[in-house]
């Protein structure tokens, strides 16, 4: 009787081990990841992002992926909230200025966890702090000139065979616009902190060089330096000139896109080429016009400039791994499920931009291929800066830029005295 | 049957027949009711505000590591920071000046109406709307109806010949603060005419009718009765109308950003610039800004309380 009861009870005890192992298992093998990503109104990254959860979840039995979608501000909000209570997604959404979030610790370390093969060198250097790499790059941009191939034909102006004008060309072309009643330059700061300053930022890259250009940036080189005033001087004239809009100080960003394609139209819009994200949409989503003349020009080649063939590229949009995940290894398998060389390729040929994923794509096909070859053709011999000012400024600096440089300086607010001052007042450390 | 039905028990009886009043319940009792409220309050409202505080004092580093730093934040704050200073000039000039335009737009808004204007009614609704749209709505139709070459305002200002006039108003650090104000207004007046409306329906008709039948004029009747009994409903008014204006953030946030050149930076918009824009955790600064602009609005409603009860009871 003993030995049959001690037998029963071990076949239960036998019983209830498998029971309790078998959900154990279960539990191990089922994993959600959790993501935050900004960029929700924008399709084709949506897509993209959408992709490698497939991608992932196919390879992984077990291993789901939940993306929330932020705007920045929110995300921004939630994030350092978040962060610092030890909470927050596995995989977040940061970008090459968020510096404050390495310095605090809260990314992990990615050299060991990522596949690196897959990535561009100079694309994962701008992630680099204190030789340790705490992001993966995933969009990569440049700024360029677009303009109107029409509306320039229409003044009677040919662009040069290097695209490039010189800034007395620019000028000229400015004043030569504004007197035919179309706006030079669609631009509006109203709910940006950058746009205002990609005419001044340009010129001063071209002007100092690279060098230079990242010590004016750093606190290093006064704004009172003979050639930051001549490129101030000459981006003052613009403004007199009516370079801008009436409406620049609350233009939208979104709205200047519009502005400059379709209402009231414009020569010219200085922008990322993340432009497309927003103009390569369908016309009833605010998109641009199929049959748009859309063409890139340099930016105009500074006098006396010490790199007139420098441009500014940077890396935008990139994700980190929050170092309080509890599932590094698979969070590092999403980074590299969204960074096989197959979807770079969906990358260019989905979003029309330059990505960090290193990506063999020899021709372009599609509605917008003839654009993505001549943003190839304007990128040959150029030397790049890599990253625009808001990735090295901070503080006061980072407040002054966005207050001076942005917007009161292009707005006509301020002399080129005054804006030289107070810039100098926000970030020169000499 | 005796066809009695017992009396129920008075709420409170004790056994020996002792009247307990429902407002003498036991502490415990007491407690258990209160607790529900009293943790959410102390949660969201008294351990925040002691947490700002504490923040004050301390510079917070990444990882909530925190180091006191005693005043060193206020100091820094009121010797050397402008842009506080700056934010402060502009948050007591868009205080005074909307606190005023508020409560005596309000105040005029509902005498129009008190006194039977054509389409009463109507107006009622119109000008209450406003209170109801979100300050980002509000927000956006304005920025559009300032907007320089599609805005209402320019707009109007072309087509009745003062082309002139046409300004980018929130693009102009002369005319910013001034536009977001009056978006302000127009978007409060509502509430305050509503308050005031209620005040006046409430007036003792024996009094009005007794100034009626002493001859007393429109003008004297509103300075010598009407408004020495609205007093208590405008001293409330100004209270909340300049406490709602010392922490003005929304709408400003929507429209201007704090631009151009700081002219429409206020004391909240820095606050939570310095606290979220900077590209640091550290929330000690943007603490002892929001704990002295605290201990700054206190002060104000107290002394202002203060100054306009002394006259209350001068007045009665």
């Amino acid at each position: 009787m003993i030995s049959k009861s001690i037998a029963r009870h071990c076949l239960t005890a036998v019983a209830l081990l498998l029971a309790l192992g078998a959900p154990r298992t279960a539990l191990a093998e089922d994993v959600t990841i959790n993501v935050w990503s900004h960029e929700a109104d924008e399709d084709a990254k949506v897509a993209f992002r959408e992709r490698a959860v497939k991608n992932l979840e196919a390879a992984h039995p077990g291993v789901h992926v939940k993306i929330t979608w932020y705007e920045k501000n929110p995300l921004l909000a939630a994030l350092k909230t978040a962060l610092p209570a030890g909470q927050g997604p596995d995989v977040l959404y940061v970008e090459p200025d968020w510096t404050e979030y390495v310095e605090a610790g809260y990314l992990a370390p990615l050299d060991d966890l990522v596949n690196w093969n897959n990535i561009e060198p100079w694309a994962r250097a701008v992630w680099v702090h204190n030789g340790k790499t705490y992001g993966i790059p995933q969009e990569a941009y440049t700024n360029e000139l677009y303009y109107n191939k029409d509306l320039l034909k229409k003044l009677g102006v040919e662009l040069p065979a290097n695209a490039q004008f010189t800034q007395t060309q620019f000028l000229d072309l400015v004043k030569k616009a504004k007197a035919a009643g179309i706006t030079p330059i669609a631009q509006g700061v109203g709910d940006r902190p950058f746009p205002g300053a990609y005419i001044v930022g340009e010129a001063l890259l071209r002007k100092l060089g690279k060098e230079d250009y990242k010590k004016l940036w750093t606190g290093g080189l006064s704004w009172e330096e003979p050639r930051v005033i001549a490129v101030l001087k000459w981006t003052k004239e613009l403004v007199d000139a009516g370079a801008y809009p009436k409406n620049f100080m609350t233009l939208k960003l979104g709205e200047s896109h519009y502005y400059f394609y379709s209402n009231p139209g414009a020569l010219m819009l200085p922008m990322g080429s993340w432009y497309t994200g927003r103009a390569f949409v369908p016309v009833d989503k605010g998109g641009q016009p199929a049959d748009f003349p859309l063409g890139i020009m340099q930016f105009p080649a500074v006098d006396g400039g010490a790199c007139n063939q420098c441009k500014t590229s940077a890396i935008g949009a990139s994700f980190a791994i929050n170092a309080a995940s509890k599932h590094k290894d698979i969070a590092a398998e999403f980074l590299n499920a969204m960074s096989t060389p197959e979807m770079g390729k969906m990358w260019i040929e989905t979003v029309y931009l330059q990505t960090g994923i290193k990506a063999d794509v020899k021709s372009f096909s599609g509605p917008h291929a003839a654009y993505f070859t001549e943003l190839m053709e304007r990128q040959k011999g150029e030397d790049y800066f890599i990253g625009g000012p808001r990735d090295l400024v901070q503080g006061t600096c980072k407040d002054s830029f966005a207050q001076v440089l942005n917007s009161a300086f292009p707005g006509g607010l301020l002399t080129v005295e005054q804006t030289a001052k107070m810039m100098n007042d926000g970030c020169y450390k000499g | 049957m005796t066809g009695v039905v017992p009396r129920a028990r008075p709420w409170g009886r004790g056994e020996a027949g002792a009247e307990v009043s429902a407002r003498r319940a036991s502490l415990a009792t007491l407690f258990i009711f209160l607790a529900p409220a009293l943790l959410l309050y102390a949660a969201f409202t008294v351990y925040p505000v002691l947490r700002t505080f504490w923040n004050s004092i301390h510079t917070i580093g990444p990882h909530n590591v925190q180091e006191l730093v005693g005043a060193a934040n206020f100091t820094q704050l009121l010797t050397s920071d402008r842009v506080f200073w700056k934010a402060v000039g502009n948050t007591a000039i868009f205080t005074i000046i909307a606190t005023i335009a508020d409560v005596l737009g309000g105040l005029l808004l509902a005498l129009c109406l008190f006194s039977g204007a054509p389409l009463a009614k109507l107006l009622r609704v119109v000008w209450f709307t406003p209170v109801l749209m979100s300050y980002v709505v509000v927000g956006i139709i304005w920025v559009w109806i300032y907007d320089y070459d599609w805005g209402l305002a320019n707009f109007i200002l072309r087509s009745v010949g003062l082309g002139a006039l046409e300004q980018s108003w929130l693009g102009d650090p002369r005319t910013a603060l001034w536009s977001v104000m009056a978006t302000h207004v127009w978007k409060w007046l509502g509430f305050n005419m509503i308050v005031f409306l209620a005040a006046l329906y409430a007036l003792p008709e024996e009094v009005l009718g007794a100034a009626e039948l002493d001859n007393c004029g429109w003008i004297a009747k509103l300075v010598y009765v009407i408004i020495p009994m609205l007093r208590p409903t405008i001293v409330n008014l100004l209270v909340l109308s300049f406490v709602g204006k010392m922490m003005i953030f929304d709408l400003v946030w929507i429209m201007t950003g704090g631009g151009p050149l700081w002219s429409t930076e206020t004391v909240s918009t820095y606050v939570y610039k310095r606290a979220f824009d900077w590209n640091t955790f550290d929330l000690g600064y943007p603490s002892a800004i929001a704990v002295l602009w605290f201990i700054i609005i206190l002060v104000f409603v107290f002394a202002m309380t203060q100054l306009l009860r002394q006259r209350d009871r001068l007045e009665f």
